[in-house]
Protein backbone atom coordinates (compact mmCIF):
# COMPACT_ATOMS: atom_id res chain seq x y z
CA UNK A 1 0.00 0.00 0.00
CA UNK A 2 1.10 3.54 -1.12
CA UNK A 3 0.59 6.99 0.30
CA UNK A 4 2.05 8.38 -3.04
CA UNK A 5 -0.54 10.32 -5.21
CA UNK A 6 0.02 11.60 -8.52
CA UNK A 7 0.05 14.57 -10.22
CA UNK A 8 -3.39 15.24 -13.09
CA UNK A 9 -4.26 18.24 -15.09
CA UNK A 10 -7.56 19.62 -14.76
CA UNK A 11 -9.12 20.42 -17.92
CA UNK A 12 -12.17 22.40 -17.31
CA UNK A 13 -13.95 23.74 -14.14
CA UNK A 14 -17.56 24.31 -13.83
CA UNK A 15 -18.80 26.42 -11.36
CA UNK A 16 -22.61 25.18 -10.35
CA UNK A 17 -23.29 27.32 -7.01
CA UNK A 18 -21.50 29.46 -4.84
CA UNK A 19 -20.14 26.43 -2.73
CA UNK A 20 -20.16 23.74 -5.60
CA UNK A 21 -17.82 23.23 -8.15
CA UNK A 22 -16.96 20.54 -11.00
CA UNK A 23 -13.36 19.88 -11.94
CA UNK A 24 -12.40 17.82 -15.10
CA UNK A 25 -9.76 15.96 -14.82
CA UNK A 26 -7.62 14.20 -17.29
CA UNK A 27 -6.56 10.97 -15.11
CA UNK A 28 -6.48 7.53 -17.01
CA UNK A 29 -8.30 5.87 -13.76
CA UNK A 30 -11.22 3.32 -13.83
CA UNK A 31 -12.53 2.82 -10.53
CA UNK A 32 -15.83 1.09 -9.97
CA UNK A 33 -19.02 3.31 -9.37
CA UNK A 34 -19.11 4.22 -5.96
CA UNK A 35 -15.55 3.98 -4.97
CA UNK A 36 -14.08 6.98 -4.02
CA UNK A 37 -10.43 8.82 -4.70
CA UNK A 38 -8.50 10.69 -1.90
CA UNK A 39 -7.28 14.20 -3.89
CA UNK A 40 -5.18 16.18 -2.37
CA UNK A 41 -3.76 19.64 -2.48
CA UNK A 42 0.15 19.91 -1.57
CA UNK A 43 1.15 21.32 1.73
CA UNK A 44 -2.28 21.66 2.54
CA UNK A 45 -3.62 17.72 2.84
CA UNK A 46 -5.97 15.12 1.52
CA UNK A 47 -9.66 14.27 1.58
CA UNK A 48 -11.48 11.51 0.09
CA UNK A 49 -13.78 12.50 -2.69
CA UNK A 50 -16.30 10.68 -5.13
CA UNK A 51 -15.69 9.60 -8.23
CA UNK A 52 -18.76 11.38 -10.09
CA UNK A 53 -18.38 10.13 -13.53
CA UNK A 54 -15.41 8.72 -15.74
CA UNK A 55 -14.65 7.22 -18.96
CA UNK A 56 -11.04 5.94 -18.98
CA UNK A 57 -9.54 8.88 -19.44
CA UNK A 58 -11.05 11.89 -17.57
CA UNK A 59 -12.19 12.19 -14.18
CA UNK A 60 -14.99 14.30 -13.01
CA UNK A 61 -14.70 15.14 -9.26
CA UNK A 62 -17.82 17.12 -7.63
CA UNK A 63 -16.49 19.18 -4.47
CA UNK A 64 -18.26 20.96 -2.16
CA UNK A 65 -16.24 24.03 -0.18
CA UNK A 66 -16.66 22.78 3.06
CA UNK A 67 -13.25 22.13 4.48
CA UNK A 68 -9.57 23.13 4.86
CA UNK A 69 -8.28 21.15 1.78
CA UNK A 70 -11.88 21.93 -0.52
CA UNK A 71 -11.00 25.55 0.16
CA UNK A 72 -7.58 24.94 -1.29
CA UNK A 73 -9.38 23.06 -4.71
CA UNK A 74 -11.35 26.05 -5.01
CA UNK A 75 -8.60 28.14 -6.03
CA UNK A 76 -7.48 25.67 -8.90
CA UNK A 77 -7.94 26.72 -12.24
CA UNK A 78 -7.84 25.20 -15.48
CA UNK A 79 -4.62 23.97 -16.12
CA UNK A 80 -3.54 23.30 -12.58
CA UNK A 81 -2.35 20.42 -11.43
CA UNK A 82 -4.34 18.34 -8.71
CA UNK A 83 -3.12 15.23 -6.60
CA UNK A 84 -4.95 12.18 -6.75
CA UNK A 85 -4.50 8.34 -5.33
CA UNK A 86 -6.83 5.52 -5.32
CA UNK A 87 -9.75 4.33 -6.23
CA UNK A 88 -10.34 2.93 -2.30
CA UNK A 89 -13.75 1.19 -1.00
CA UNK A 90 -15.84 -1.38 -2.46
CA UNK A 91 -18.40 0.71 -4.37
CA UNK A 92 -21.63 -0.69 -5.11
CA UNK A 93 -22.69 -4.58 -5.38
CA UNK A 94 -23.40 -4.17 -9.03
CA UNK A 95 -23.67 -8.27 -9.20
CA UNK A 96 -26.81 -8.20 -6.70
CA UNK A 97 -27.62 -4.99 -8.71
CA UNK A 98 -28.35 -6.65 -12.18
CA UNK A 99 -32.02 -7.81 -13.46
CA UNK A 100 -33.31 -5.80 -10.35
CA UNK A 101 -35.18 -2.59 -10.52
CA UNK A 102 -33.07 -0.01 -9.01
CA UNK A 103 -34.43 3.17 -6.75
CA UNK A 104 -31.99 5.98 -6.14
CA UNK A 105 -32.02 8.86 -4.02
CA UNK A 106 -29.36 11.79 -3.35
CA UNK A 107 -29.49 14.72 -1.85
CA UNK A 108 -27.37 17.35 -2.20
CA UNK A 109 -23.94 17.21 -3.35
CA UNK A 110 -25.04 13.07 -2.84
CA UNK A 111 -25.32 12.86 -5.82
CA UNK A 112 -21.75 12.54 -6.85
CA UNK A 113 -21.12 8.95 -6.55
CA UNK A 114 -25.12 7.95 -7.68
CA UNK A 115 -23.91 9.86 -10.65
CA UNK A 116 -21.12 7.63 -11.42
CA UNK A 117 -23.81 4.27 -10.92
CA UNK A 118 -26.48 6.11 -13.52
CA UNK A 119 -23.61 6.47 -15.89
CA UNK A 120 -22.43 2.80 -15.51
CA UNK A 121 -26.57 1.74 -15.81
CA UNK A 122 -26.88 3.94 -18.97
CA UNK A 123 -23.80 2.01 -20.56
CA UNK A 124 -25.03 -1.76 -19.47
CA UNK A 125 -28.87 -0.68 -19.91
CA UNK A 126 -30.09 -3.87 -20.55
CA UNK A 127 -28.66 -5.77 -17.26
CA UNK A 128 -31.15 -3.48 -15.23
CA UNK A 129 -34.74 -3.07 -15.52
CA UNK A 130 -36.50 0.02 -14.25
CA UNK A 131 -34.94 2.73 -12.49
CA UNK A 132 -36.56 5.53 -10.91
CA UNK A 133 -34.46 8.54 -9.32
CA UNK A 134 -35.02 10.82 -6.91
CA UNK A 135 -32.96 13.95 -6.06
CA UNK A 136 -33.10 16.45 -3.27
CA UNK A 137 -31.81 19.96 -3.17
CA UNK A 138 -32.53 22.98 -0.96
CA UNK A 139 -33.73 25.63 -3.91
CA UNK A 140 -33.25 25.84 -8.24
CA UNK A 141 -30.09 27.88 -7.11
CA UNK A 142 -28.75 24.60 -5.56
CA UNK A 143 -29.69 22.27 -8.29
CA UNK A 144 -26.49 20.41 -9.29
CA UNK A 145 -25.99 18.91 -12.90
CA UNK A 146 -29.29 20.10 -14.11
CA UNK A 147 -28.33 19.21 -17.88
CA UNK A 148 -27.33 15.64 -17.02
CA UNK A 149 -30.92 15.15 -15.55
CA UNK A 150 -32.62 16.80 -18.03
CA UNK A 151 -30.84 13.85 -19.99
CA UNK A 152 -31.97 11.40 -17.97
CA UNK A 153 -35.28 12.63 -17.71
CA UNK A 154 -35.90 11.08 -21.10
CA UNK A 155 -34.17 7.45 -19.80
CA UNK A 156 -35.49 7.14 -16.70
CA UNK A 157 -37.88 8.06 -14.12
CA UNK A 158 -35.97 10.80 -12.82
CA UNK A 159 -38.06 13.50 -10.46
CA UNK A 160 -36.28 16.54 -7.85
CA UNK A 161 -37.70 17.63 -5.03
CA UNK A 162 -36.66 21.16 -3.91
CA UNK A 163 -37.25 21.37 0.15
CA UNK A 164 -36.77 25.51 0.56
CA UNK A 165 -38.65 26.50 -2.73
CA UNK A 166 -41.91 27.57 -2.90
CA UNK A 167 -42.14 29.47 -6.01
CA UNK A 168 -40.17 26.24 -8.28
CA UNK A 169 -42.29 25.57 -11.21
CA UNK A 170 -39.29 23.59 -12.97
CA UNK A 171 -39.14 20.95 -10.54
CA UNK A 172 -41.62 19.27 -7.76
CA UNK A 173 -41.68 20.94 -3.79
CA UNK A 174 -40.93 19.20 -0.99
CA UNK A 175 -38.83 16.90 0.60
CA UNK A 176 -37.44 14.26 -1.38
CA UNK A 177 -39.04 11.21 0.71
CA UNK A 178 -42.28 12.90 -0.21
CA UNK A 179 -41.51 13.34 -3.92
CA UNK A 180 -40.77 9.38 -3.58
CA UNK A 181 -43.98 8.47 -1.74
CA UNK A 182 -45.99 10.75 -4.08
CA UNK A 183 -44.73 8.96 -7.38
CA UNK A 184 -44.66 5.18 -5.80
CA UNK A 185 -41.72 3.49 -7.39
CA UNK A 186 -42.03 -0.52 -7.56
CA UNK A 187 -40.55 -2.25 -4.82
CA UNK A 188 -40.73 -6.20 -6.07
CA UNK A 189 -37.12 -6.62 -7.11
CA UNK A 190 -36.06 -3.57 -6.05
CA UNK A 191 -33.04 -2.58 -4.46
CA UNK A 192 -32.45 1.06 -2.87
CA UNK A 193 -29.43 3.32 -3.64
CA UNK A 194 -28.87 6.23 -1.16
CA UNK A 195 -26.59 8.88 -0.55
CA UNK A 196 -26.78 11.70 0.90
CA UNK A 197 -26.70 13.67 4.86
CA UNK A 198 -27.21 10.87 7.81
CA UNK A 199 -30.57 12.43 8.53
CA UNK A 200 -31.83 12.59 4.95
CA UNK A 201 -30.98 8.88 4.58
CA UNK A 202 -32.50 8.04 7.80
CA UNK A 203 -36.19 9.47 6.38
CA UNK A 204 -35.87 8.29 3.16
CA UNK A 205 -35.39 4.74 4.57
CA UNK A 206 -38.56 4.98 6.64
CA UNK A 207 -40.36 5.76 3.71
CA UNK A 208 -38.99 3.06 1.95
CA UNK A 209 -40.01 0.77 4.93
CA UNK A 210 -43.80 2.31 4.68
CA UNK A 211 -43.61 1.24 0.98
CA UNK A 212 -42.59 -2.14 1.62
CA UNK A 213 -38.60 -2.39 0.47
CA UNK A 214 -36.83 -4.01 3.63
CA UNK A 215 -33.57 -2.93 5.20
CA UNK A 216 -31.47 -5.52 3.64
CA UNK A 217 -32.41 -4.02 0.19
CA UNK A 218 -31.39 -0.35 0.77
CA UNK A 219 -27.70 0.74 0.18
CA UNK A 220 -26.55 3.58 2.49
CA UNK A 221 -23.30 5.42 1.35
CA UNK A 222 -21.15 6.84 4.09
CA UNK A 223 -19.60 10.06 4.76
CA UNK A 224 -16.49 9.27 7.43
CA UNK A 225 -13.09 11.19 7.81
CA UNK A 226 -10.52 8.94 6.06
CA UNK A 227 -6.44 9.35 5.58
CA UNK A 228 -5.19 6.22 4.20
CA UNK A 229 -8.01 4.84 2.34
CA UNK A 230 -6.75 1.13 3.32
CA UNK A 231 -8.14 0.05 6.91
CA UNK A 232 -4.74 1.55 8.70
CA UNK A 233 -5.43 4.84 10.34
CA UNK A 234 -8.61 3.86 12.15
CA UNK A 235 -10.51 6.77 12.13
CA UNK A 236 -13.18 5.83 9.75
CA UNK A 237 -14.71 3.08 11.76
CA UNK A 238 -17.97 2.46 12.72
CA UNK A 239 -17.65 0.10 15.00
CA UNK A 240 -16.33 -2.97 14.19
CA UNK A 241 -16.40 -1.62 10.08
CA UNK A 242 -14.07 0.74 8.39
CA UNK A 243 -15.66 2.62 5.93
CA UNK A 244 -13.01 2.90 3.79
CA UNK A 245 -12.24 -0.94 3.16
CA UNK A 246 -15.97 -2.60 4.14
CA UNK A 247 -17.51 0.50 2.43
CA UNK A 248 -18.43 3.47 1.56
CA UNK A 249 -21.18 1.77 0.53
CA UNK A 250 -23.05 -0.60 3.38
CA UNK A 251 -26.60 -2.55 3.22
CA UNK A 252 -28.45 -0.78 5.70
CA UNK A 253 -29.13 -3.74 8.01
CA UNK A 254 -25.54 -4.29 8.33
CA UNK A 255 -24.83 -0.82 9.17
CA UNK A 256 -28.14 0.02 11.44
CA UNK A 257 -26.92 -1.88 14.64
CA UNK A 258 -23.71 -0.29 14.52
CA UNK A 259 -25.14 3.36 14.01
CA UNK A 260 -27.67 3.07 16.76
CA UNK A 261 -25.04 1.71 19.09
CA UNK A 262 -23.10 4.75 18.82
CA UNK A 263 -25.72 6.83 18.52
CA UNK A 264 -26.86 5.47 22.09
CA UNK A 265 -24.43 6.85 24.05
CA UNK A 266 -23.94 10.19 22.60
CA UNK A 267 -25.79 13.21 23.91
CA UNK A 268 -25.35 11.37 27.53
CA UNK A 269 -22.85 13.52 28.25
CA UNK A 270 -20.41 15.77 26.04
CA UNK B 1 16.22 -25.09 20.84
CA UNK B 2 17.97 -23.13 23.60
CA UNK B 3 21.08 -21.32 23.94
CA UNK B 4 22.80 -20.21 27.11
CA UNK B 5 24.81 -16.77 28.14
CA UNK B 6 26.34 -17.09 31.62
CA UNK B 7 25.06 -13.60 33.10
CA UNK B 8 28.93 -12.15 33.35
CA UNK B 9 29.31 -12.61 29.56
CA UNK B 10 26.10 -10.89 28.84
CA UNK B 11 27.75 -7.26 28.96
CA UNK B 12 30.22 -8.62 25.55
CA UNK B 13 27.44 -9.95 24.30
CA UNK B 14 25.46 -6.24 23.84
CA UNK B 15 28.73 -4.93 23.17
CA UNK B 16 29.25 -7.63 19.86
CA UNK B 17 25.87 -6.71 18.77
CA UNK B 18 26.78 -3.15 18.81
CA UNK B 19 29.52 -3.27 16.58
CA UNK B 20 27.04 -4.11 13.62
CA UNK B 21 23.64 -3.06 14.68
CA UNK B 22 21.51 -0.13 16.12
CA UNK B 23 20.46 -1.23 19.37
CA UNK B 24 17.72 -0.17 21.22
CA UNK B 25 16.82 -1.20 24.72
CA UNK B 26 14.57 0.07 27.93
CA UNK B 27 16.65 3.17 28.98
CA UNK B 28 15.31 4.76 32.66
CA UNK B 29 15.48 8.71 31.89
CA UNK B 30 12.22 10.71 33.30
CA UNK B 31 10.88 7.96 32.27
CA UNK B 32 11.24 4.17 30.54
CA UNK B 33 11.29 4.00 27.37
CA UNK B 34 12.80 2.23 24.56
CA UNK B 35 16.01 4.17 23.15
CA UNK B 36 19.05 3.90 20.83
CA UNK B 37 21.74 2.67 23.53
CA UNK B 38 25.29 3.25 23.66
CA UNK B 39 26.93 -0.11 26.04
CA UNK B 40 25.23 -2.26 28.67
CA UNK B 41 25.17 -0.52 31.45
CA UNK B 42 22.39 2.07 29.92
CA UNK B 43 19.82 -0.99 30.37
CA UNK B 44 17.15 -1.04 32.46
CA UNK B 45 15.48 -4.03 32.89
CA UNK B 46 13.60 -4.11 36.16
CA UNK B 47 9.92 -3.19 34.81
CA UNK B 48 8.01 -2.72 31.92
CA UNK B 49 8.40 0.38 30.22
CA UNK B 50 5.93 3.39 30.87
CA UNK B 51 6.26 4.29 27.01
CA UNK B 52 5.68 1.16 24.22
CA UNK B 53 8.19 0.05 21.87
CA UNK B 54 5.72 0.96 19.16
CA UNK B 55 7.31 4.40 18.90
CA UNK B 56 10.28 3.36 16.93
CA UNK B 57 8.64 1.88 14.41
CA UNK B 58 5.65 4.69 14.50
CA UNK B 59 7.46 7.68 15.24
CA UNK B 60 5.31 10.54 16.79
CA UNK B 61 6.24 12.49 13.23
CA UNK B 62 7.21 10.91 9.93
CA UNK B 63 7.46 12.69 6.90
CA UNK B 64 5.83 9.91 4.06
CA UNK B 65 5.49 11.75 1.09
CA UNK B 66 7.37 14.93 -0.26
CA UNK B 67 6.31 17.56 -2.87
CA UNK B 68 8.91 19.32 -5.18
CA UNK B 69 8.63 21.06 -8.41
CA UNK B 70 5.13 19.53 -8.86
CA UNK B 71 6.01 16.39 -8.17
CA UNK B 72 5.25 13.50 -5.73
CA UNK B 73 8.00 11.43 -3.97
CA UNK B 74 7.39 8.93 -1.35
CA UNK B 75 9.84 7.98 1.28
CA UNK B 76 11.31 4.96 1.54
CA UNK B 77 11.80 3.07 4.80
CA UNK B 78 15.06 2.85 6.96
CA UNK B 79 16.97 0.40 5.91
CA UNK B 80 19.61 0.26 9.35
CA UNK B 81 20.05 -3.18 10.82
CA UNK B 82 18.41 -2.60 14.53
CA UNK B 83 18.01 -5.08 17.58
CA UNK B 84 15.62 -4.34 20.22
CA UNK B 85 16.45 -6.21 23.35
CA UNK B 86 14.16 -6.20 26.67
CA UNK B 87 10.81 -6.43 25.05
CA UNK B 88 8.85 -8.83 27.24
CA UNK B 89 6.07 -10.82 25.58
CA UNK B 90 3.46 -8.19 26.29
CA UNK B 91 5.41 -6.10 23.78
CA UNK B 92 6.42 -8.42 21.34
CA UNK B 93 2.65 -9.39 20.89
CA UNK B 94 2.03 -5.86 20.51
CA UNK B 95 4.58 -5.72 17.47
CA UNK B 96 2.97 -8.61 15.84
CA UNK B 97 -0.29 -6.80 16.39
CA UNK B 98 0.62 -3.74 14.92
CA UNK B 99 1.83 -6.35 11.90
CA UNK B 100 -1.43 -6.89 10.82
CA UNK B 101 -2.95 -2.82 10.51
CA UNK B 102 0.16 -1.06 8.97
CA UNK B 103 0.97 -1.20 5.22
CA UNK B 104 3.24 1.26 4.67
CA UNK B 105 6.81 0.97 3.24
CA UNK B 106 8.15 3.18 6.12
CA UNK B 107 7.10 0.63 8.78
CA UNK B 108 6.90 -2.52 6.87
CA UNK B 109 10.83 -2.26 6.34
CA UNK B 110 11.94 -0.89 9.55
CA UNK B 111 10.25 -3.77 10.94
CA UNK B 112 11.52 -6.45 8.05
CA UNK B 113 15.23 -5.18 9.51
CA UNK B 114 14.67 -5.30 12.93
CA UNK B 115 15.66 -8.48 14.94
CA UNK B 116 13.39 -8.84 18.29
CA UNK B 117 15.34 -10.05 21.59
CA UNK B 118 12.56 -10.57 24.51
CA UNK B 119 13.06 -10.43 28.16
CA UNK B 120 10.83 -12.96 30.81
CA UNK B 121 8.66 -10.46 32.53
CA UNK B 122 10.46 -11.13 36.12
CA UNK B 123 8.25 -8.41 38.29
CA UNK B 124 4.87 -8.11 36.77
CA UNK B 125 3.15 -5.04 39.01
CA UNK B 126 -0.77 -4.84 40.42
CA UNK B 127 -1.46 -3.72 36.95
CA UNK B 128 -0.66 -6.22 34.48
CA UNK B 129 -3.17 -8.83 33.37
CA UNK B 130 -1.09 -10.60 30.47
CA UNK B 131 -2.08 -13.99 31.55
CA UNK B 132 -5.97 -13.11 30.38
CA UNK B 133 -4.68 -11.87 27.30
CA UNK B 134 -4.43 -15.51 25.43
CA UNK B 135 -0.54 -13.69 23.86
CA UNK B 136 1.52 -16.35 22.02
CA UNK B 137 5.14 -16.84 21.45
CA UNK B 138 6.41 -14.13 18.82
CA UNK B 139 10.57 -13.70 19.03
CA UNK B 140 13.47 -13.79 17.10
CA UNK B 141 15.09 -14.30 20.62
CA UNK B 142 13.82 -14.98 24.05
CA UNK B 143 15.80 -14.40 27.24
CA UNK B 144 14.99 -16.27 30.13
CA UNK B 145 16.86 -15.55 33.56
CA UNK B 146 18.12 -17.86 35.73
CA UNK B 147 20.51 -17.76 38.52
CA UNK B 148 23.56 -17.66 36.62
CA UNK B 149 22.95 -17.28 33.15
CA UNK B 150 20.41 -16.62 30.31
CA UNK B 151 18.20 -19.35 28.54
CA UNK B 152 17.90 -18.52 25.07
CA UNK B 153 15.03 -19.20 23.12
CA UNK B 154 15.78 -19.15 19.11
CA UNK B 155 12.47 -18.10 17.56
CA UNK B 156 13.77 -17.84 13.54
CA UNK B 157 16.75 -17.74 11.72
CA UNK B 158 17.64 -13.94 12.03
CA UNK B 159 17.58 -14.54 15.80
CA UNK B 160 19.92 -17.57 15.16
CA UNK B 161 22.37 -15.78 13.58
CA UNK B 162 22.91 -13.61 16.64
CA UNK B 163 23.99 -16.45 19.14
CA UNK B 164 25.22 -19.43 16.64
CA UNK B 165 28.61 -19.02 18.90
CA UNK B 166 27.14 -20.00 22.22
CA UNK B 167 26.84 -23.16 23.64
CA UNK B 168 23.31 -25.24 23.38
CA UNK B 169 21.86 -26.38 26.14
CA UNK B 170 22.14 -29.91 28.04
CA UNK B 171 18.35 -29.70 29.44
CA UNK B 172 15.59 -27.33 27.81
CA UNK B 173 13.97 -24.68 30.38
CA UNK B 174 10.14 -24.56 30.61
CA UNK B 175 9.41 -20.53 29.99
CA UNK B 176 6.12 -20.11 33.06
CA UNK B 177 3.83 -17.14 32.24
CA UNK B 178 4.16 -13.87 34.36
CA UNK B 179 2.93 -14.02 37.91
CA UNK B 180 -0.37 -12.02 37.26
CA UNK B 181 -2.34 -10.55 40.52
CA UNK B 182 -4.66 -8.94 37.78
CA UNK B 183 -7.33 -10.95 36.11
CA UNK B 184 -9.77 -9.97 33.06
CA UNK B 185 -12.68 -12.35 33.42
CA UNK B 186 -14.45 -11.54 30.38
CA UNK B 187 -13.40 -10.43 26.87
CA UNK B 188 -16.55 -10.72 25.19
CA UNK B 189 -17.95 -7.92 25.64
CA UNK B 190 -20.20 -7.02 22.66
CA UNK B 191 -23.67 -7.28 23.82
CA UNK B 192 -23.04 -5.34 26.83
CA UNK B 193 -22.02 -2.36 24.34
CA UNK B 194 -25.53 -0.60 26.06
CA UNK B 195 -24.58 -1.64 29.68
CA UNK B 196 -25.31 1.71 31.81
CA UNK B 197 -22.39 0.68 33.73
CA UNK B 198 -19.44 2.84 31.33
CA UNK B 199 -21.61 5.75 31.95
CA UNK B 200 -19.36 5.88 35.46
CA UNK B 201 -15.65 5.36 33.94
CA UNK B 202 -16.55 8.04 30.68
CA UNK B 203 -17.78 10.39 33.85
CA UNK B 204 -13.97 10.55 35.36
CA UNK B 205 -12.72 10.21 31.56
CA UNK B 206 -10.58 13.85 30.60
CA UNK B 207 -10.23 12.94 27.05
CA UNK B 208 -6.58 13.60 27.92
CA UNK B 209 -5.69 10.35 25.42
CA UNK B 210 -2.66 9.26 27.67
CA UNK B 211 -4.08 6.24 27.59
CA UNK B 212 -3.68 5.58 23.80
CA UNK B 213 0.12 7.40 23.48
CA UNK B 214 1.35 4.75 26.38
CA UNK B 215 -0.72 1.67 24.26
CA UNK B 216 1.42 -0.47 22.25
CA UNK B 217 -1.09 -1.23 20.06
CA UNK B 218 -2.76 1.83 19.62
CA UNK B 219 -1.70 3.24 16.02
CA UNK B 220 -4.44 5.46 14.72
CA UNK B 221 -2.82 8.34 12.75
CA UNK B 222 -3.71 11.28 11.17
CA UNK B 223 -1.74 12.41 8.03
CA UNK B 224 -0.92 16.51 7.96
CA UNK B 225 1.03 18.49 5.11
CA UNK B 226 3.39 21.43 6.09
CA UNK B 227 4.09 23.73 3.27
CA UNK B 228 7.14 24.66 2.45
CA UNK B 229 8.47 28.73 2.39
CA UNK B 230 7.71 28.94 -1.54
CA UNK B 231 4.32 27.91 -1.60
CA UNK B 232 4.49 25.11 -3.64
CA UNK B 233 6.48 22.67 -2.29
CA UNK B 234 4.99 20.56 0.71
CA UNK B 235 5.44 17.51 3.03
CA UNK B 236 3.14 14.91 3.75
CA UNK B 237 3.55 13.12 7.68
CA UNK B 238 2.05 10.55 9.74
CA UNK B 239 1.20 11.75 12.80
CA UNK B 240 0.04 10.03 16.08
CA UNK B 241 -3.93 10.19 16.74
CA UNK B 242 -6.15 9.03 19.49
CA UNK B 243 -9.41 8.09 19.66
CA UNK B 244 -10.33 9.94 22.40
CA UNK B 245 -9.74 13.13 21.27
CA UNK B 246 -12.78 14.74 19.29
CA UNK B 247 -11.27 16.03 16.21
CA UNK B 248 -10.54 12.24 15.78
CA UNK B 249 -13.58 11.90 13.70
CA UNK B 250 -14.33 15.28 12.65
CA UNK B 251 -15.58 15.94 8.76
CA UNK B 252 -15.38 18.95 6.42
CA UNK B 253 -18.37 21.05 8.21
CA UNK B 254 -17.26 20.44 11.78
CA UNK B 255 -19.59 17.20 12.42
CA UNK B 256 -17.85 15.04 14.99
CA UNK B 257 -19.41 11.43 14.78
CA UNK B 258 -18.43 10.48 18.04
CA UNK B 259 -19.02 13.60 20.00
CA UNK B 260 -19.88 12.22 23.64
CA UNK B 261 -16.93 11.03 26.04
CA UNK B 262 -18.79 7.53 26.76
CA UNK B 263 -18.70 6.79 22.84
CA UNK B 264 -15.08 7.98 22.71
CA UNK B 265 -14.13 5.68 25.53
CA UNK B 266 -15.72 2.58 24.30
CA UNK B 267 -14.43 2.91 21.21
CA UNK B 268 -11.05 2.04 22.93
CA UNK B 269 -12.33 -0.51 25.07
CA UNK B 270 -14.07 -2.29 22.28
CA UNK B 271 -11.88 -1.90 19.38
CA UNK B 272 -9.01 -3.47 21.96
CA UNK B 273 -11.40 -6.59 22.76
CA UNK B 274 -14.35 -6.60 19.92
CA UNK B 275 -13.28 -4.86 16.74
CA UNK B 276 -9.91 -5.91 15.90
CA UNK B 277 -11.14 -9.43 17.07
CA UNK B 278 -13.91 -9.65 14.93
CA UNK B 279 -11.11 -8.88 11.71
CA UNK B 280 -8.11 -10.43 13.01
CA UNK B 281 -9.35 -13.54 15.36
CA UNK B 282 -7.09 -12.43 17.92
CA UNK B 283 -7.60 -9.56 21.09
CA UNK B 284 -5.70 -6.42 20.15
CA UNK B 285 -5.13 -5.75 24.03
CA UNK B 286 -1.91 -7.59 25.33
CA UNK B 287 -2.46 -6.77 28.92
CA UNK B 288 0.61 -4.56 30.01
CA UNK B 289 -1.01 -2.38 31.91
CA UNK B 290 0.12 0.30 30.68
CA UNK B 291 -3.26 2.50 29.64
CA UNK B 292 -4.68 1.47 33.78
CA UNK B 293 -1.12 3.07 34.90
CA UNK B 294 -1.02 6.64 32.82
CA UNK B 295 -4.49 7.40 33.49
CA UNK B 296 -4.25 10.25 35.78
CA UNK B 297 -7.94 9.61 36.82
CA UNK B 298 -7.67 6.11 37.78
CA UNK B 299 -10.13 5.08 35.27
CA UNK B 300 -9.90 1.00 35.57
CA UNK B 301 -11.69 -0.91 32.60
CA UNK B 302 -10.58 -4.22 33.37
CA UNK B 303 -12.46 -3.80 36.99
CA UNK B 304 -15.55 -2.23 35.51
CA UNK B 305 -15.51 -5.44 32.79
CA UNK B 306 -15.06 -7.63 35.77
CA UNK B 307 -18.23 -6.32 37.19
CA UNK B 308 -20.00 -6.50 34.20
CA UNK B 309 -19.37 -9.95 34.12
CA UNK B 310 -20.88 -10.25 37.75
CA UNK B 311 -24.00 -7.81 37.42
CA UNK B 312 -25.72 -9.74 34.04
CA UNK B 313 -24.98 -13.02 35.89
CA UNK B 314 -26.84 -11.76 38.61
CA UNK B 315 -29.19 -10.52 36.63
CA UNK B 316 -29.88 -13.95 35.06
CA UNK B 317 -30.42 -15.61 38.34
CA UNK B 318 -33.08 -12.79 38.83
CA UNK B 319 -31.28 -11.81 42.18
CA UNK B 320 -30.56 -8.73 43.96
CA UNK B 321 -26.44 -7.34 44.57
CA UNK B 322 -25.59 -8.75 47.87
CA UNK B 323 -23.50 -6.28 50.01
Amino acid sequence: MTYLPKPYVITAVEVFTSDVKLFKVKCAMDPQPGQFIEVSVPGVGECPLASCSFDGKYVDILVRNAGNVTTALFDLKKKDALFIRGPYGKGFPLAQLKKKNLIMIAGGTGIAPVTSLIEYVEKHRREFKEVFIYFGFRDEAHVLLSDRIEKWKKKFHVHVGLSNDVLTHKYERGYVQEIMEKHKPKVEHTVALLCGPETMMGGVTLELNRLGLTDNKICWSMERRMECGFGSCGRCQIQDLYVCKDGPIFRYDVIKPRLENEQSSEGVKK
Amino acid sequence: MQKVLSKAQFPSFIEGLLKSYEVYGPVKDKNTKFQKIGSSKELYLDTVTEIPAKNIFLPEHEVIVEFKGGKASERQGDTKKRVIFGLRTCDLNALQILDKVMFDPLYLTKRKNTVTIGLFCEHPDEFCFCNSMELVNYYDLFFYPQKNEYYISVGSAKGLALVKGLPTAKKEVKIPHPLNTKVLEEKNIEKSYRNKIWEADAEKCLSCSACTVDCPTCNCFDIKDQLEMNLKDGKRSRCHMSCQLKSFTRVAGGKSYRDARLSRFKHFVYHKLVYYHKHQGRYMCVGCGRCLRVCPTKIDWVKTINLLDSMETIKKKGGKKKE
